[in-house]
């Protein structure tokens, strides 16, 4: 299993849930991820929008311009239907996942 | 504020995408990098700092442009460049998936080694073989459009000659008045003694007519070509040589070309030089004119071959023939005949390949077999494998590998392990090919040599490919079928899928139905030559040499011929180790049948029925002993029986029962030809057995036997009984004869057990192969199931220990185990016999004396298989009842 593969799969799942509940725009996702990560994970501009395109080309994701009052237009991003049941597999496997590494590592290292 | 939006646009123009897209695009990253820019300048950062910082984020490995090409639909078909990004990340994850697959290969050497050695004879015999059958069949024959060419003969089963060979006025009559071909000509083989410049050398040469190697389509390569007019007696005294002859004896001398050499004590001018390759018929070291007669009739022994015309087949040829003999016929009687001529014609190519055809493509398909076999225990040892990855698969798909990414990496894995094994193939296949090239060229005469050439090594590629692929199939798609939630959380052994095992399970069945398949035909073949080997073939062969000699004319004639062999005998049987001399036309399963048609005085046949043929023999007087057949009635020739003595002929038992129930035919007489033939009445003097000739599966003809003093012959057959090793006596042999005439060759020695066991030489070896198949795929299929079934016991522990703890018997929960095994050979063996129905009936022409369906091959063959998998499956079995309850049950 190569890195690109792990921070691929994680990636998704980490964009998924953060727009689970609202739509969501780039750069509010790119802060989020920082900041619920604390600092831990961050994107950069160039890895993130092209993910962000390939989740909306896989149905997962649909994106939609937004004009608020006074404000320029911008990219707002929800989940589909489809992106939830992807969502929902991906949480369930992350967590048997990471259980299994923990019981593997032990709880103090995980 | 820095210009952001064509900061982005830039990085874009060079991708192919829509224009509106890539203005979204840059708006909506633009907006991001000034609300980061924005921000870097809230924390303190300096504006040329902050620029800085967001400018490499965006240009960060070029990630942006990589992930968008992938992504986003071009507007127009990008230009294919070698080596364009998207390629080179393909072709980096596939450099990847090589060098895991190196590693896994190394991981697991066991199983490495065990698919390597298994794939590597697999392979290796599939592509000697495939060697054989291309040089042998495929390989277009050395003439002009060699498709277009034919050989015909006449037929008469109801005289029991199915091949009738034409005279000299026939083939002047076909070539005047054919229309169905462009072109035909004669050929008979002949041996010629070359004298001068060195030893005295006997040649294997063929008479032709002048137009043979034009019909052929070929030229020497050196000189000309025979012309029209040297088809004529004292005209023909020109030779064209073959490039081997031409090397070997003439040390390619150009300048041979135009002089005499001596054939035969005739001086005979070179005309022609042929090319390397070309010793059609046969192995023909040397060509002359046949002087044709349209008169001639007395010797039905050309073979004639034609260039078909445009539009016209073979069945076109063999119609326009028979009608041109009935026709030859009503011009020589002036009695109209009808469709009373048969004749048959048949491709060149296949006519040459003779007998090989059949065994060379039953033995192809045989070890067809064996790969497929060995293939479907890859298959399921790398299923099982596959099973025990289920959860390195299922990590890999649940950090978002594609099902395709993980399909090529099997896939890959199990291509690698399959040029490995191709690789091992070739070395197999050179070893292999060199132990069979001088077999097959032995029996195939127009096969020089045997080389794995390109075209072999690129089937043995695609061979490879393909096995990879197949073995390799399976388990990736089945890897992609894993239940990741199940396989995850499962205890850390792998279980495959309920489809995994039934595809073990059909690779396993298939393997024992075609083992069964390839052991009946082995055994069909076995039970066929032990029978040949049991036929009593009427001569007695061990301890016999037999020699050729020629006394060429002009220097013999009768009064020369007949005192040669009155002088050659006693000198040879006074050799120390020689027990019986004699003399014959042509010993048996030595090459050439003089066939005669006869006629029994009182017995004549009505003009309308066949007139019978009989194989006619000229002998010496101790004949029948130095051979070993046995007297049964009457006498043996003997001294009396010479020139001017009255005429005397010994007949076999076959033709006396024919005419006589009591099979006693001494004192009737006989005479060689048809009915109008003025030859003289010839009385029976003895009765010898039956023997056979050429061919031990063959019954026996019709014999005459007459004195070789009464019909001096110059060719003939020296046999030597002998109390030693006759091997040793050829040179005494050869000794002799030259003491009586050097310039006389002894060729053609041989054994008779060598020439009997030559007949069966086909057969022997279509056997010995199909035979080690045959064992190559039961061990095979034996390893399979055994492995399947251990892998069943593995995955079972558990359940087992649990039964056990519950009060199961070991003897119940070893049936359960040997229930399942036993399940799968049966169906493997059910459908194993209905397969090898179907092979029995391919091979039904080369069986002998065993029928096809032999219920006792079949049988026991089936109950061997059975018994075999049955050992295979008690060993996995005794382990399963061996499960200590209590660890089994800890594991859960």
């Amino acid at each position: 299993m190569t890195s690109t593969d792990l921070k691929k799969g994680s990636a998704e799942l980490l964009v998924l849930s953060l727009v689970e509940r609202e739509p969501r725009h780039g750069y509010e996702l790119s802060k989020l991820i920082e900041s619920r990560s604390r600092g831990a994970v961050r994107f950069n501009v160039a890895s993130l929008y092209p993910l962000l395109y390939r989740l909306e080309k896989r149905g997962w994701l649909q994106g939609r311009w937004v004009e608020k009052a006074g404000q320029r237009r911008r990219r707002y991003y929800r989940v589909t239907a489809e992106g939830r049941s992807v969502l929902k597999a991906r949480r369930r496997s992350w967590s048997e996942f990471v259980a299994a590494v923990r019981r593997i590592v032990g709880p103090d290292y995980a | 504020m820095p210009e952001w939006r064509r900061e982005v646009q830039s990085r874009l123009a060079g991708l192919p995408l829509d224009p509106a897209r890539a203005d979204e695009i840059a708006e909506e990253l633009a907006q991001h990098l000034e609300q980061r820019y924005e921000e870097l300048l809230g924390r303190g950062i300096p504006a040329a700092e902050a620029e800085g910082l967001l400018r490499e984020e965006l240009a960060a490995g070029n990630v942006l442009e990589n992930e968008l090409r992938r992504l986003e639909r071009p507007a127009e078909p990008p230009p294919p460049v070698l080596g364009a990004p998207a390629e080179a990340r393909w072709l980096r994850g596939l450099a990847g998936d090589v060098r895991y697959g190196l590693r896994a290969m190394r991981k697991h050497a066991g199983l490495t080694a065990a698919a390597l050695t298994t794939l590597g004879l697999a392979i290796g015999a599939n592509a000697a073989l495939f060697s054989v059958v291309h040089s042998v069949l495929l390989r277009p024959l050395p003439f002009a459009q060699p498709a277009r060419l034919v050989t015909f003969w006449g037929t008469a089963p109801e005289k029991g000659l199915p091949v009738v060979n034409y005279p000299q006025a026939f083939y002047v009559h076909f070539r005047a008045r054919s229309h169905t071909m462009a072109g035909i000509a004669a050929y008979d083989g002949i041996g010629l003694t070359l004298t001068g410049a060195g030893e005295a050398e006997r040649l294997e040469g063929a008479n032709v007519t002048a137009d043979f190697f034009r019909v052929l389509g070929r030229a020497p390569a050196l000189g000309r070509d025979f012309l029209a007019e040297e088809e004529a007696r004292g005209r023909n005294l020109v030779t064209i040589l073959s490039d081997g002859l031409w090397r070997r004896r003439f040390g390619a001398d150009p300048g041979i070309v135009g002089r005499a050499i001596t054939l035969d004590n005739i001086p005979t001018t070179v005309v022609g030089i042929m090319p390397p390759g070309f010793t059609f018929p046969g192995r023909t070291q040397l060509w002359i004119p046949i002087p044709t007669d349209p008169q001639m009739l007395n010797c039905w022994c050309y073979s004639t071959i034609g260039r078909l015309a445009p539009g016209r087949t073979a069945d076109d040829a063999a119609r326009e023939i028979a009608t041109l003999s009935d026709q030859f016929w009503e011009l020589r009687e002036g009695r109209p005949r009808r469709g009373e001529s048969r004749a048959v014609a048949v491709p060149l190519a296949r006519d040459m390949v003779g007998e090989v055809r059949t065994p060379l493509l039953v033995l192809l398909a045989a070890v067809g077999m064996v790969l497929l076999i060995a293939c479907a225990n890859i298959a399921n040892l790398l299923l099982a494998r596959a099973g025990a990855r289920g959860r390195e698969i299922a990590v890999r798909c649940c950090l978002g590998a594609s099902p395709a990414r993980i399909v090529r990496q099997l896939l890959v894995e199990s291509l690698l392990l399959a040029l490995a094994g191709g690789a091992i193939g070739l070395i197999v296949a050179i070893g292999a090919v060199r132990a069979l090239g001088p077999v097959v060229v032995e029996r195939v005469p127009h096969v020089q040599r045997l080389a794995l050439d390109p075209v072999v090594v690129l089937f043995t590629l695609g061979l490879t490919v393909l096995s990879g692929v197949f073995f390799g199939l399976a388990p990736a798609l089945q890897g992609t079928r894993i239940d990741l939630h199940r396989t995850m959380k499962d205890g850390a052994r792998g279980t495959p899928a309920r489809a995994g095992r039934r595809l073990n399970d059909a690779f396993v069945v298939s393997q024992f139905a075609l083992s069964l398949m390839l052991l009946i035909g082995a055994g069909l073949l076995l039970r066929s030559l032990r029978n040949l080997l049991e036929v009593d073939p009427g001569f007695r062969p061990e301890n016999v040499l037999v020699a050729r000699i020629s006394l060429p004319s002009p220097a013999y004639r009768e009064p020369q011929i007949a005192a040669f062999q009155t002088r050659i005998v006693p000198r040879l049987a006074g050799l120390p180790g020689v027990r019986a001399v004699a003399l014959t036309t042509t010993a048996p399963f030595s090459h050439g049948n003089n066939q005669q048609e006869f006629v029994v005085r009182g017995h004549e046949p009505a003009p309308s029925q066949p007139i019978p043929v009989a194989s006619a023999r000229l002998v010496t007087p101790g004949y029948f002993a130095a051979v070993g057949t046995r007297l049964l009635r009457g006498r043996e020739f003997d001294d009396r029986d010479r020139e001017g003595s009255p005429l005397v002929g010994i007949v076999d038992e076959s033709l006396a029962r024919r005419y006589w129930a009591d099979g006693n035919a001494v004192g009737a007489q006989i005479r060689l030809g048809n009915l109008s033939s003025t030859n003289p009445w010839v009385t029976v003097v003895g009765v010898v057995a039956s023997v056979r000739h050429g061919n031990l599966a063959k019954e026996p003809d019709h014999y005459l036997y007459a004195p070789l003093a009464q019909l001096p012959v110059g060719q003939m057959d020296i046999v030597v009984r002998t109390s030693v090793d006759p091997v040793g006596l050829a040179p005494a042999i050869r000794h002799e004869v030259v003491a009586l005439d050097p310039a006389l060759p002894v060729y053609d020695v041989h054994t008779l057990e060598q020439a009997v066991s030559r007949s069966l030489g086909t057969y022997q070896i279509t056997n010995r192969l199909l035979a080690s198949f045959a064992l190559a795929a039961l061990l095979l299929a034996a390893i399979g199931i055994y492995g399947v079934t251990a892998l069943n016991v593995s995955q079972r522990v558990n359940e087992f220990g649990i039964r056990l703890a519950l009060g199961a018997r070991p003897g119940d929960v070893r049936a359960l185990v040997l229930g399942r095994g036993m399940r799968l050979v049966l169906a493997g063996v059910a459908i194993g016999i209905a397969g090898a129905a179907a092979l029995a009936r391919l091979l039904g022409s080369i069986l002998f004396g065993v029928k096809p369906l032999d219920p006792l091959t079949f049988g026991a063959l089936a109950a061997a298989l059975a018994a075999v998998a049955l050992v295979a499956c008690y060993l996995p079995a005794r382990r399963a009842t061996a499960t200590d309850p209590l660890v089994a049950l800890r594991y859960e």
